[in-house]
């Protein structure tokens, strides 16, 4: 009875441990990905939609074709850019380094 | 077969260039029409947004083919309707994916389209690669007549430019593709594995501008030729643009020199001294040029409109 006892136990731990770790490690690593994941889109987006704001495009004919691919990637850009109180703040906790 | 015609009847491809008045429309129907009179089925291609070829011809030519003789098709392309099929297939293709609450959000940005700088151009020059690459339009020559100087140089420059702009995009979307993947594998997530279809509208996209550029500098298939006149400005025009072309690494096969004034008996000082200025104006211009003069025209005495008239310029051309 106490050895099944303690198997479970031991089976909790090594559970508890793995989840610790995906936790710690996991979504830190995704964390810093989806980082980049953001900063290749804003690039990808002025390039596609900069004449909306001002900046020239070659060819903003040819990106109209690529919206209808791109709208769900465009809510979720936008509700990220409104959300942020400030650029600077977004920018400097990029090489925050101690957690 | 006179120079020019001879000169383009191997060649595929012909493009007839200069300043806007010159007689482009004229040359190039002229040329097309000979051509296609040594048994070689000939499409005569307008890409100028205000087009003469219907005046050239006297008939209504439109946007859709159109047969003048057995083996003389023309075309002159409609921007504006060449943009609006192009925003109306991106409409239906925006209805299969998203949601139509959506729909009408974006709505707005595919108005916008249409006023775009440059929305002209690229749907000119879409038209154009699809009549290169349709494989049902089965010419033996194509000849375009093409719109002033700017215009057209722009339309030539286009697929460089395009393709630097269109190669940094494919590289942003890759590199977010291949970290989406990361992401996803490091949740072991069995990530979508089919092709981003963003990336694949784009690479799409970049084979038709590199067809384009590779039909434009094949010597083997593809000709240019500009109309001048015996003037100061139009051969300083033709300077530029031929200077501009080499930067693109494009160059001219020839030059034709129309309206030039006739040696005329017993004629007027005034005359005279006309055609003393275009001499020198063509000395000039072959100094400062050095490409092959393949025809002259002199300044006719009526205008030529119609098939029967055009067929008058065939000692010429």
């Amino acid at each position: 009875m106490s050895e099944n006892k303690m198997k479970k136990t031991i089976l909790k731990i090594k559970e508890n441990l793995s989840d610790f770790a995906e936790g710690f490690f996991k979504e830190q690593a995704a964390g810093i990905l989806e980082k980049e994941i953001e900063d290749f889109n804003d690039m990808f987006m002025i390039l596609c939609f900069g004449d909306l704001l001002g900046i020239p495009t070659p060819a903003s004919y040819y990106t109209l074709e690529l919206l209808p691919y791109f709208i769900g990637e465009i809510d979720r850009w936008e509700s990220r850019i409104n959300r942020r109180s400030k650029v600077f703040s977004e920018r400097c906790a990029r090489y925050d380094f101690c957690c | 077969m006179t120079s020019v015609v001879e000169k383009v009847i191997g060649k595929k491809f012909t493009f007839f260039s200069g300043k806007g008045g010159v007689g482009k429309s004229t040359c190039a129907a002229a040329t097309a029409l000979f051509i296609s009179e040594n048994d070689r089925k000939t499409l005569l291609v307008s890409t100028d947004p205000a087009h003469s070829l219907s005046d050239v011809f006297n008939k209504k030519i439109g946007r859709s083919i159109f047969s003048i003789t057995e083996h003389l098709d023309a075309l002159e392309i409609d921007p504006s309707f060449e943009a609006k099929k192009y925003v109306r297939r991106v409409k239906s293709d925006i209805s299969g994916i998203i949601s139509p609450v959506l729909i009408s959000e974006i709505k707005k940005q595919i108005e916008i389209a249409y006023l775009t700088p440059g929305a002209e151009e690229a749907a000119i020059f879409d038209k154009f690669i699809e009549i290169t690459q349709n494989k049902k339009l089965n010419y033996d020559n194509i000849v375009f007549d093409t719109a002033p100087t700017g215009h057209t140089l722009r339309l030539l420059s286009l697929p460089k430019i395009l393709g630097v702009w269109i190669d940094s995009l494919i590289e942003k979307r890759r590199k977010i593709v291949q970290l989406k993947k990361s992401v996803d594998r490091i949740y072991g997530r069995k990530g979508k594995n089919n092709e981003d279809p963003l990336l694949s509208l784009l690479l799409k996209r970049r084979s038709r501008f590199e067809l384009a550029r590779k039909i434009l500098l094949d010597k083997n298939r593809t000709c240019f030729i500009f109309v001048v006149t015996p003037e100061k400005l139009s051969i300083a025009e033709t300077k530029m643009s031929v200077e501009l072309l080499k930067k693109y690494k494009i160059e001219i096969t020839g030059l034709i020199i129309n309206r030039i004034t006739p040696e005329v008996k017993n004629g007027s000082p005034f005359l005279e001294k006309r055609r003393k200025i275009e001499l020198q104006n063509i000395e000039h211009l072959n100094a400062l040029l050095k490409v092959n003069i393949l025809a002259k025209i002199p300044l006719l005495d009526m205008d030529i409109q119609g098939i029967e008239q055009l067929r008058k310029l065939r000692e010429y051309i």
